[in-house]
């Protein structure tokens, strides 16, 4: 019993001696270019609950998820059954590190807590409710174990307010006209906020999609750039592949 | 580990489609992961054959049916087959859905011989395939092959190839004057207990080693230099010598688990839980030893005192998942509503019947297979036990041309998933394809698409002519997900007409995209004069 007593403060304090020093931008995930100015550790610190809402919430969800699929982290969707595969592999997603969880119903806090212990971010649907008091034992457990959480459009999953809250301020296609052209880029305006070290806002200006469906930083000095001759010999291309008939 | 023992194998040709309930007469394929597992006779004839791309599959044979492999299916229906095997034996061994093994010793001995027990086996086989038909006669390709050997592995090459009469017995001691023959791949094929021996076959190849008979003629000390133990157990295995290396630590006593079920349950999830930690019991126990199982007897029991088992083989070895897996096709099979057990499920036992030294994979210490997959599919495979089987999904993107054909969410099978799979790109699945859509894509893709009413200025519903000429301007669009909302800018139509050649599966439909005053961008369809809102750019 004494012996026991003597030994484990000392090993407590061995531990502390011993443990490594852990660098920030080790303890965050990578995000995007693109996005890591919203972040004042220009990544997804571990363990953090991020907020998106807005009109373009799910393509913004996906693009934060991008740095983590693509460095081996495991990115499962819980309640959001309609995220569309295929614009997520264009925003450059790694989807054999992507799980769907659609219908949790309600054992959904059973759901993300055992998430909570094994993947690297979960993205919560718009739909999802935990019960009172269950949404900060996961916050605890994910903070522990460094899994973030993305609530998409779901600004009440928590009983807290989230780290890094962000929202799309406007947003605009540009491309199509009333019965001619197509959507081709959309300009979005994020704004973000948040607690501790994110608590000065940040703004960004992005295509999300660009062209070709990615992501890509919206230059100011140039103008807009959907206007030009390039894309009307482009979008006569794609509407004479359209207009074909299918065989 | 004891000596071979002489051993039957009962298969039955082309199962993953039967068990899918395809007649064989009509083209169908059984797919997984973009790949053939196994065609219907009719689709042989066109040349698809398992092992070939969907695309490539299409391609030889338009007509051919999909159909999504489902290893739970193939097992649970073959649940009728080996019961017709009982009476025979009870020591027959299921490794997957259409193979089956059994000891022949006892069973030839009372039956009179070899050849009148595998008359016996394939006759009962070929009445329960029938019944499982619904059929009184079926043709010769699908009919019950059945070898018989003095190793396991040289008993399913010989019932195996169809080139062999459908019951082949190979004498007693020239198993290895059998085997000379068979090409080297043999000791690739699924049935062969080497693992992953694709690499070791094509060195074999290369070094003109063509036919098992080369391979055998080898002294098996230089294999063993070369090659290691995987070269050694190729060797055994031309040899006609099934049994690994042997063994020289015997455990004691036989691992057995077993857990009660209290209360007892009607449900068969409940026992599949508890199974799970039996197995996991089992895996522990075994591997602090060094071994892993490679056979196990499943019994499952009822409140009335109705059992329910079966002996379950793999030719490499039990994870703990996959032994779950079998305990969940065994009661799938079992609890049938009319000749399944009159109570509810109170016991269940796991024997470790058969174990051997564990060649397991070991985890990678830089790269590789990290542990966090690991503990990453054990979670998933946890929620699947709370939420049932079907609601973890990953992503599979199929070639098509409408979204939905394309981006496809098959449920994780937590057995055999590779973490390190790779899903098409956009780019592989659209590319050349005329009536695709163009980059950007819609970011939300509806599972059910959702009916709109589009009204142009005039409060007039929007129709497009078979020509592709729109009736009026859409101006308002109405839905009950979108709300109602007018349409500030639109483009379209685009025309899409799929398999018009097809009655009964051919798809006309013009696609519109439409900007809603709100911000939002949606991509719809018309078809058959109603407006559809397949996906959003969200």
């Amino acid at each position: 019993m004494t012996r026991s007593a003597f030994v484990v403060p000392s090993l407590s304090k061995v531990n502390q001696l011993v443990e490594p020093i852990v660098l920030a931008r080790d303890r965050t995930f990578p995000v995007v270019d693109e996005l890591s100015g919203l972040f004042a550790d220009r990544g997804i610190r571990r363990g953090s609950t991020i907020g998106v809402a807005g009109n373009a919430a799910v393509s913004l969800a996906v693009a934060l998820s991008v740095g983590i699929s693509r460095s081996g982290g495991w990115v499962v969707a819980v309640g959001l059954p309609s995220v569309g595969s295929l614009a997520a592999s264009e925003l450059g997603a790694e989807l054999s590190r992507w799980a769907f969880i659609d219908r949790p119903g309600n054992q959904a806090g059973d759901v993300v807590h055992a998430l909570a212990a094994s993947v690297d971010l979960v993205l919560v649907g718009p739909d999802i409710k935990l019960r009172t008091g269950h949404g900060r034992r996961i916050v605890a457990r994910m903070r522990e174990r460094g899994t973030s959480v993305i609530a998409v459009g779901n600004p009440r999953l928590f009983d807290s307010r989230a780290d890094v809250s962000l929202r799309i301020k406007q947003t605009a296609w540009t491309g199509i006209g009333s019965g001619h052209g197509r959507l081709i880029s959309r300009r979005v305006e994020i704004e973000a906020t948040g607690r501790g070290a994110n608590a000065s806002p940040r703004q960004q200006l992005l295509w999300l999609p660009d062209r070709k469906g990615q992501l890509s930083v919206i230059d100011q000095s140039n103008g807009p750039r959907n206007s030009s001759r390039s894309t009307r010999a482009e979008n006569k291309k794609v509407f004479s592949e359209l207009a074909l008939r299918a065989s | 580990m004891t000596e071979d023992t002489r051993t039957l194998v009962l298969v039955i040709p082309h199962w993953p489609t039967i068990a899918a309930g395809v007649a064989y007469n009509c083209p169908a394929a059984v797919t997984h992961m973009n790949r053939v597992v196994d065609a219907t006779p009719a689709a042989v004839e066109h040349g698809v054959v398992a092992g070939i791309r969907r695309r490539e599959a299409q391609r030889l044979c338009p007509e051919l049916e999909m159909i999504d492999h489902d290893e739970a299916r193939d097992a649970r229906k073959f649940h009728l087959i080996v019961a017709a095997l009982e009476s025979i034996t009870p020591r027959v061994e299921v490794s997957t859905g259409g193979w089956c093994s059994f000891p022949t010793r006892g069973p030839s001995r009372y039956f009179g011989g070899d050849e009148a027990l595998a008359q016996l086996v394939a006759e009962r086989a070929l009445d329960a395939l029938c019944n499982t038909l619904g059929v009184a006669e079926v043709p010769r390709v699908i009919r019950p092959r059945v070898g018989v050997a003095d190793s396991r592995f040289t008993a399913c090459l010989a019932a195996f190839p169809k080139n062999l009469p459908l019951i082949q017995i190979v004498t007693p001691g020239t198993n290895s004057k059998f085997l000379a023959p068979f090409p080297v791949d043999a000791l690739g094929r699924k049935e062969s207990p080497l693992v992953d021996a694709g690499d070791l076959v094509d060195v074999f190849r290369r070094l003109g080693l063509r036919t098992l008979g080369d391979v055998a003629s080898l002294p098996a000390d230089h294999l063993l230099a070369r090659f290691g133990s995987p070269g050694l157990l190729a060797h055994r295995l031309s040899l006609g010598i099934d049994s690994r290396i042997s063994q020289t630590h015997l455990i004691s006593d036989v691992v057995i688990e077993e857990g009660e079920i209290e209360p007892p349950t009607e449900g068969t999830e409940t026992a599949v839980f508890l199974a799970k930690t039996l197995a996991d019991a089992i895996h522990k126990r075994l591997s602090s030893e060094g071994l892993a199982c490679a056979r196990i007897l499943i019994e499952v029991e009822s409140e009335h005192g109705e059992t329910s088992s079966r002996y379950w083989r793999n030719e490499h070895q039990f994870t703990p998942t996959a032994i779950t897996d079998r305990v969940r096709w065994q009661l799938e099979g079992w609890c049938h509503p009319t000749s399944g057990p009159t109570g509810r499920l109170s016991l269940v036992r796991l024997v470790a019947d058969e174990v051997v030294p564990d060649d397991g994979r070991q985890l990678g210490f830089w790269g590789g297979e990290a542990p966090s997959d690991e503990r990453v599919v054990r979670s998933l495979a946890r929620i699947q036990g709370m939420l049932g089987p079907d609601a973890v999904t990953v992503v599979e993107h199929r070639e098509g041309r409408r979204l939905p054909d394309i981006e496809q969410r098959v449920s994780l099978t937590v057995t055999g998933f590779d973490p390190d799979r790779s899903v098409a790109t956009p780019e592989a699945v659209a590319a050349p394809w005329p009536g695709r859509l163009p980059a950007p894509l819609p970011a939300v893709v509806f599972q059910q698409a959702q009916q709109l009413i589009v009204t142009d200025t005039d409060g007039q519903p929007v129709r497009v002519n078979g020509r592709g000429q729109i009736g009026g301007d859409p101006a308002h669009a109405q839905g009950e997900l979108l709300g109602s909302h007018l349409i500030v800018g639109w483009g379209g139509p685009w025309f899409l007409d799929e398999r018009w050649w097809d009655s009964a599966r051919k798809n006309r439909q013009a696609r519109f995209q439409l900007l809603l005053a709100d911000g939002t961008a949606h991509l719809c369809v018309v078809q058959s004069e109603k407006w559809w809102l397949e996906a959003s750019y969200e």
